[in-house]
């Protein structure tokens, strides 16, 4: 791992852990109703401050804790275009699956490239350590991932272009 | 008025006993206001522990008189004076200081509020495309602005993951 990025996901995960301290809690603007406070934004005394922990102007994650739901945005690193198109399209993938993950937004918030929703439901459901976990493997496989699709487009771009050129030799 | 669609009003703010109408500032401690000068004079006097080699005093003087009550520009200038702070110190320096910084006497609050600026710093470097830092000169703009703005909140990260293990590590003692 990198020099850089260890202290980036120590930071992210100590943040998250203290973050990920929830309880259930039952809607104050309506009646038997059970809503994430953080996405309902109903009552502002519920919510606290969101934090954003940054490696760079391009790579940050943003935590908006609330009483029973943290909310966790990724924006993931895009040196170019094509980087741009390749994480568009990899984060669109997911969300489309969203219910196939649980704690996925199905829409980032604005000015990130994913989003995370963690209720205390989930936090009740599964183990808080091992979410957390989830969240910082995501961040490190996501890296890797879209590098490696970048690798194999330039490959098979160059591929395409001989074969497609080679008549005209 | 057929341009209005009704469907989207919130009705409910309308209800003067509703949550969104709810004073926040109720809920925030009164603090003195604290003039742009003041906050001034104080970086200036910091700035001097810092050049005469004293960082660590710097940093215990500059964690404990926050400006609260300042407005927006004194705490922009008290936020760049901590993340020079925690630029000139060493990283070999950081531990034993956090330790230090922990064990005297309000420590805890001291690492609190060293925390605060800490992400207040990281959040700062990416809002700001062309940010004036370290005593009013303007920054490079744009690229060599950005990597020094990201370069130093991060110097403050390390420092937070440490500042923290440090605490925890207190904690379980």
């Amino acid at each position: 791992m990198s020099q850089s990025l260890r202290p980036y996901l120590s930071c992210v995960r100590t943040t998250l852990t203290a973050a990920l301290s929830l309880s259930n809690f039952a809607s104050q603007a309506s009646e038997r109703h059970n809503v994430p406070e953080i996405e309902a934004q109903t009552s502002p005394e519920l919510l606290l401050n969101p934090l954003t922990v940054s490696r760079n102007a391009e790579e940050r994650v943003f935590v908006e804790p609330s009483v029973n739901s943290v909310r966790i945005s990724i924006r993931i690193k895009q040196a170019d275009e094509i980087e741009h198109i390749l994480v568009h399209k990899f984060t669109r993938f997911l969300t489309q699956r969203a219910e196939a993950f649980f704690i996925l937004r199905r829409k980032p918030v604005p000015g990130y490239d994913i989003s995370f929703l963690i209720t205390n439901f989930h936090t009740e459901e599964m183990l808080k350590h091992k979410l957390v976990d989830f969240i910082i493997e995501f961040m490190e496989e996501v890296d890797k991932e879209i590098s490696e699709m970048k690798l194999f487009m330039n490959a098979r771009a160059r591929y395409v272009a001989e074969s497609f050129l080679t008549p005209f030799d | 008025m057929a341009e209005i669609n009704w469907r989207t009003i919130n009705i409910d703010a309308y209800d003067p006993e509703s949550c969104y109408n709810f004073d926040l500032r109720s809920l925030t401690p009164q603090v003195q206001p604290i003039s742009t000068q003041d906050v001034q004079t104080l970086s200036g006097q910091i700035r001097q522990l810092m050049r005469s080699g004293q960082s660590e005093d710097a940093l215990k003087g500059a964690l404990e008189n926050v400006p609260y009550g300042a407005d927006d520009a004194g705490r922009a200038i008290h936020l760049s004076l901590i993340t020079e702070l925690l630029q000139s110190i060493r990283q070999a320096d950081m531990t034993p200081l956090l330790q230090r910084l922990y064990s005297s006497p309000n420590g805890s609050e001291t690492c609190d509020t060293l925390m605060k600026y800490l992400y207040k710093g990281m959040a700062q470097g990416t809002t700001g495309h062309t940010q004036t830092g370290q005593g009013g000169k303007i920054l490079t703009p744009q690229a060599t602005g950005f990597t020094q703005a990201g370069g130093r909140s991060f110097g403050g990260a390390e420092g937070g993951g440490q500042g923290m293990s440090v605490l925890l590590s207190w904690h379980e003692k």
